[in-house]
């Protein structure tokens, strides 16, 4: 891990593990890595895969050849920066792009379906929190609730929206690549955490439960932002007006084949999820502001 | 009005003289005379170009001809532009194309295809992802996106 060439042609994860400030210049130049939890890319493919401009990637390398050099290494180039917000700031005073608003970005037809599936999948993420602190695993009411999430992650993250993904989109890319098959990791990572959210509801076992779907609320929020900010513009920009249409044709056969309610019966029950952790947040307010008057 | 005599030609003095390829495959082109049910346009990716552009577009073949089905059109002096918003919803579901790819110019009056497009498509019962390539009067690509 000395040299700039091995360090290219190393995994991203060791790099930021070897390297925590490598980490920092990626981070400053709104590649995100740091919060991806497979990290098998190479660093070399990354510089590629985040679109750069020969500007961002110049300053990329330079920064990291500081930090090589055991020197502080450069802010990021004033272009790479000059979309964040005022007082947006990260470690040593600079700019923290990877936490700065999602920048709008223009997506083909198929690709901007799948972004529209994200905002509900993060409807549901966002409520786990809330679910998991207000559930009481002795209600039926309760686990039917929690298990009604677990079908929503089964049945529209999984069955539905990654299978365009694994089964459609990453066709068209090399199946080998780091970056493909650490998205696939991602989601079989999800999987195994309602795998064992699901036996956590059958056991009754709420700490289980907690620490499994709030794991997976963890990896789906990071692995949604990536997919939205990296992933996808970058397919964008590799695949040809003609593969965009196919795309489009092949998802609109897998929207044909879940039939016309399925998206609408699902967005009605993460509302029905909304609905009840919003009462019981209410619930307790109440609790509270009666123990606060005795 | 613009001259653009000073401008410096695409391919250097001393370039290889040899001639750029034709891709285009089919006729006729004019919005008008084509027939969405022509063998050429089931199912394919379409390029709907503004008349200037083809002229203005010095690479217009082998960039954006090249393996796509082609019509013509001029939404400013053109008259019948019913009979276009019929034809574009017919490709939509009769030929079931693939891809509309619009291209005009930079001219206000060029978006006129664009929302006639859009209008047409509003229409059809299939929906046909859309892309449109603006092109500006010096031949350059002004923008490139998915509507
Ligand atoms: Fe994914
Ligand atoms: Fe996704």
């Amino acid at each position: 891990m000395k040299t700039l060439e091995g360090l290219l042609n190393s995994e991203i994860k060791d790099v930021i593990a070897y390297h925590p400030e490598a980490g920092t210049v990626l981070a400053d130049h709104g590649v995100g890595c740091v919060t991806c939890q497979v990290g098998t890319c190479l660093l070399k493919d990354i510089v590629a895969i985040h679109g750069l401009s020969a500007d961002e990637e110049r300053a990329v390398m330079a920064g990291i050849e500081a930090v090589l050099a055991g020197k502080t290494p450069a802010g990021p180039t004033p272009k790479a920066t000059a979309a964040q917000p005022a007082g947006a700031s990260g470690a040593a005073g600079r700019p923290a792009a990877a936490t700065a608003a999602a920048p709008s970005i223009k997506y083909s037809p198929p690709m901007a379906q799948l972004v529209e599936e994200h905002r509900l999948i993060k409807r549901w993420v966002a409520q786990i929190p809330a679910v998991v602190a207000a559930m009481d695993l002795d209600r039926a009411w309760d686990r039917e609730l929690v298990l009604d999430g677990i079908d929503f992650v089964r049945s529209y993250a999984d069955r539905f929206h990654h299978a365009k993904e694994e089964d459609i989109l990453f066709g068209y890319f090399d199946a080998d690549s780091p970056a493909i098959k650490a998205f696939v990791t991602e989601h079989e990572i999800a999987r195994s955490h309602v795998r064992e959210a699901e036996a956590g509801v059958a056991a009754r076992d709420a700490e289980s439960v907690a620490r499994h779907l709030g794991a997976y609320g963890e990896l789906l929020a990071s692995h949604i932002k990536r997919e939205d900010e990296v992933l996808y513009p970058w397919m964008d920009r590799e695949l040809t007006t003609s593969q965009v249409g196919e795309l489009f044709s092949r998802f609109a056969a897998v929207d044909e084949a879940a039939g016309p309610r399925f998206t609408k019966n699902y967005t009605s029950l993460v509302e029905r999820i909304e609905r009840w952790t919003e009462s019981q947040t209410e619930k307790q307010t109440q609790t509270e502001k009666v123990q606060v008057a005795r | 009005m613009q001259d653009l005599r000073d401008r410096e030609a695409e391919a250097p003095d001393g370039a290889p003289a040899g001639k750029a390829p034709s891709e285009l495959k089919q006729w006729p082109i004019q919005m008008h005379l084509i027939s969405p049910t022509a063998p050429y346009y089931q199912g394919a990716d379409v390029v709907l170009a503004a008349d200037c552009t083809a002229f203005a577009l010095g690479s217009f073949h082998a960039d954006y001809l090249k393996g796509k089905s082609l019509a013509i059109a001029c939404p400013k002096l053109d008259d019948g532009l019913d009979v276009y918003s019929e034809k574009i919803a017919a490709l939509a579901d009769e030929a079931q194309i693939n891809t509309l790819t619009v291209v005009i110019m930079q001219v206000p009056c060029c978006r006129g295809l664009v929302a006639l497009t859009q209008r047409a498509l509003a229409d059809a019962k299939r929906r046909v992802p859309v892309k449109v390539v603006v092109v500006g009067i010096q031949g350059e690509i002004l923008s490139e996106d998915w509507l």
